[in-house]
């Protein structure tokens, strides 16, 4: 059994943090986010946890490190929140590195751990509440904290100018009026039926999904429009940083910027932290039971436009694939059968992960983790061997992936397992193989 | 020492359910407080159709992953749970005490059942202890608290077992029985045992946000 | 029934003629044959019977007035310690399954001596130090 002391890792976010922490200020901190924000779910389940240790083996860190307990999702919440709250915040600023490496970078906040507890215990809020305190502590690590204070400043998570997100929008659309002359990418056009929302990194560095999903929904005689002012991003790392204040400002402005635009409803595209932020967590800081503007998630949007024949596949994806469910779509909004039902009508064969659907591992990039950057990429590389062992057991080539952090993780994994597969988005596959009608 | 036993199975017995039922009620009105004030973001999920859905499932042996996973841990808490009551309502000493101390009386075990099911008990507290100490996964994470608790729920069948089969002075264990049953009904409220009160409701909550909010399954 | 209405008959004869002599020669209410509380009327039984040597437990307890466990029934129903009723069975007034409104058998059994021994601090009150094994 290891412990965390054994396997701390550098990080200037966590070292700067901590070096300027003093006792006083944990407890004050812990006291105040404990007595001030939490209330009686953290409470009943730090008391009413038996330690059965039921949860361990639903946790992919655990089961990748040969059953290390150190790992389990209740020695994680015992060695962190739990013990916070035992000692009322009377711990040594290194203790609380060694919690903020378990918090941001040894837990997903997949809740797959939700499927082992007989009591009902949350360990991903518990997680996400350890994360509160560390955010409020300035003990973050480096490059999530950058990425949500790129959100506190350009309301989008890759400090993209406002002028060059429309410069890439409009560069999407000239590339895509080679393919297809008629199509347009408008911009804040009012009343539209769809707004379609994408998350930061799509303009920065995968600017192709733009260009898919702006294909599609040409062909599809869709009536869209994107925003060109702040809040087109839907993505949210502020969530994961335990910033909650910034989650509520970035998911305000984003649903503002679609109500000033009064469209019907927000699609967007294929990420999971995203959707979390509004279905669960951001739509609830802001006070909304359900979501001001609905929101789709493109396999719930790709499954409307595949059924209603908008969208014609005339022959399907060659060769077999393999599933992989983003816990924050399927065990987060139950979207596991649509996305098989648009995989079975893109792709001639699947093949099952097992356990798959709600059961499925994590990719163990979500939750932040993939956020924290190059110095924990090994975390997430020894941490998630169950996945690699899980993607190596189909024998397949191709992963249909509605998710970019599963899309990042599965990547970074099978490049380190290697395992010689490639992890696909739904949008990539429908564009390749999609009818194209000519001079359309 | 018949004034001890007079004095444990009398009065202290009345303070002790008093502790019990008032610790109980307060416990739960001032968590549904908190609730209230700090936790209105999950309260509002709350879903008696999903709540009732998950407890059901959760009440099926191997009916969840989590049961599924380590079935001598599933098969010790169901047993543990319903023998647990299955002796403290119906065992036929128990009976008989209250029907000659109030004349309430209703059915109960045979002497025989009743102490076979006192053993599964002693069992599944013995299955809890060796889980504790020889897996590394429970061992790691069990404090003094989590051995109090089960040292809390062990004593009075330990006491009761060598009460009934007269092991050791019978006034003597029977008084140790009753105080240390005592002590377990009156600390319920306040130890880890109190997930008698609370995991009904961490159970329902887990299973409203399943149902209504991320709508799959929490088994 | 036949058989227990002629023994009745006859204990009841046996009262009176004992009644007769009680100030003249006392050990004529001994009952140096009874050591055990009688159980018959419960069938099967779940636990040992238990021991109860009447003379050698009234010497010990001091109890010379009978009326202190043979207590009588008031026309109410209720328990009556001016009126002795030796000499009639427990059951008689106590079925072990009651139906209007009686203290069943067991409950009188236990309350008449658990009761007491509380009471007076002495004597036997657990299931074990009674129904020994």
């Amino acid at each position: 059994m290891s412990q965390i002391a054994d396997r701390l890792i550098d990080d200037p976010g966590l070292a700067a943090g901590v070096a300027s922490l003093t006792p006083e200020r944990i407890e004050e901190v812990v006291t105040r986010v404990l007595k001030g924000e939490a209330g009686a779910k953290l409470k009943a389940y730090q008391e009413t946890c038996m330690r059965c240790g039921l949860c361990a083996q639903a946790c992919h860190y655990y089961v990748s490190h040969d059953s290390d307990p150190s790992y389990s999702p209740v020695s994680k919440t015992t060695e962190t929140i739990y013990e916070l709250i035992n000692k009322k915040g009377r711990v040594e600023p290194s203790r609380i590195y060694e919690m903020a490496q378990i918090a941001y970078t040894e837990c997903n906040l997949c809740k797959r751990c939700a499927h082992y507890c007989p009591i009902g215990i949350d360990t991903g809020y518990a997680m996400s509440m350890m994360r509160r305190i560390c955010y409020q502590l300035d003990v973050v690590p480096q490059y999530i904290r950058d990425t949500s204070h790129s959100h506190a400043a350009t309301m989008n998570q890759m400090w993209v100018k406002d002028d060059e997100w429309i410069d890439s929008l409009q560069w999407q659309e000239d590339e895509a009026r080679d393919e297809f002359p008629n199509l347009r990418i408008p911009l804040d056009k009012e009343g539209a039926e769809i707004y379609y929302s994408v998350i930061g990194p799509e303009p920065k560095f995968r600017t192709q999904l733009i260009y898919q999903a702006a294909a599609i929904m040409h062909v599809a005689g869709v009536d869209f429009t994107m925003p060109s002012t702040p809040g087109w991003d839907n993505s949210d790392m502020s969530m994961f940083v335990g910033d909650f204040e910034n989650m509520g400002r970035l998911k305000r402005s984003h649903f503002e910027s679609a109500q000033k635009l009064r469209v019907k409803k927000i699609v967007m595209g294929e990420c999971g932290h995203a959707f979390r932020s509004i279905y669960d967590m951001g739509n609830r800081w802001l006070g909304y039971a359900d979501m001001p503007v609905p929101v789709v998630h493109a396999v719930e949007f790709f499954w409307e436009l595949l059924t209603e024949g908008r969208i014609k596949i005339p022959k399907k994806l060659e060769g077999p694939v393999t599933i992989q469910d983003p816990c924050n779509i399927i065990r987060g909004r139950g979207l596991m059968d649509k996305l098989r039902e648009v995989t079975s009508m893109l792709c001639e064969e699947t093949v099952e992960m097992v356990p798959n659907r709600e059961h499925n591992y994590c990719c163990c990039a979500g939750g932040g983790v993939i956020n924290c950057g190059p110095p924990f990429k090994n975390v997430r590389m020894t941490g998630n061997k169950a996945k690699a062992d899980q993607l190596a057991a189909t024998g397949v080539h191709t992963i249909v992936c509605p998710c970019h952090n599963c899309h990042g993780g599965l990547d970074d994994i099978i490049g380190y397992y290697e395992l010689g597969m490639h992890p696909r988005f739904l949008g990539d596959i429908i564009y390749e193989i999609m009818e194209k009608p000519e001079g359309m | 020492m018949i004034e001890i036993y007079t004095f444990v199975s009398g009065p202290l017995a009345w303070i002790a359910w008093s502790v019990f039922v008032f610790g109980s009620i307060y416990r739960l009105v001032s968590m549904y407080n908190l609730a209230k004030a700090k936790d209105g973001s999950s309260l509002a999920y709350m879903s008696l159709p999903y709540s009732l859905r998950s407890i059901f499932h959760w009440l099926v042996p191997f009916g969840t992953l989590g049961w599924k996973s380590d079935p001598l841990m599933t098969i010790a808490t169901f047993a543990f749970h319903i023998c647990f009551f299955l002796v403290a309502i119906f065992l036929g000493a128990h009976v008989v005490f209250w029907d000659t101390a109030f004349g309430i009386s209703w059915w109960s075990l045979s002497d025989t059942t009743g102490d076979i099911i006192s053993f599964v008990v002693i069992g599944a507290c013995v299955v809890f202890a060796v889980r504790r100490l020889a897996l590394p996964h429970v061992r790691n994470v069990t404090r003094a608290k989590d051995w109090f608790a089960l040292l809390l729920v062990a004593m009075p069948f330990v006491t009761g077992v060598l009460a009934y089969h007269q092991i050791g002075p019978s006034l003597l264990m029977t008084i140790l029985h009753i105080l240390s049953g005592e002590l377990l009904i009156a600390l319920i409220p306040f130890t880890r045992l109190s997930h008698a009160l609370f995991a009904v409701f961490t159970r329902s909550y887990m299973g409203s946000e399943f149902g209504g909010v991320r709508r799959v399954r929490d088994w | 029934m036949q058989k227990t209405h002629i023994r009745q008959t006859l204990a009841f004869i046996a009262v009176v003629a004992a009644l007769l002599v009680v100030y003249l020669a006392p050990a004529a209410l001994s009952q140096d044959d009874m050591t055990m509380v009688p159980a018959d009327a419960f069938g099967v039984l779940q636990r040992p019977q238990v021991a109860f040597e009447h003379d050698a437990h009234n010497e010990k307890a001091m109890l010379d007035d009978c009326v202190v466990c043979h207590h009588g029934r008031t026309d109410d129903g209720l328990m009556d310690m001016e009126y002795s009723s030796e000499g009639e069975t427990c059951e008689s007034c106590h079925p072990v399954n009651p139906e209007n409104g009686e203290t069943p058998l067991m409950r009188a059994y236990h309350r008449q001596c658990i009761t007491c021994h509380t009471d007076e601090a002495m004597g036997p009150v657990t299931c074990g130090e009674c129904h020994r094994k």
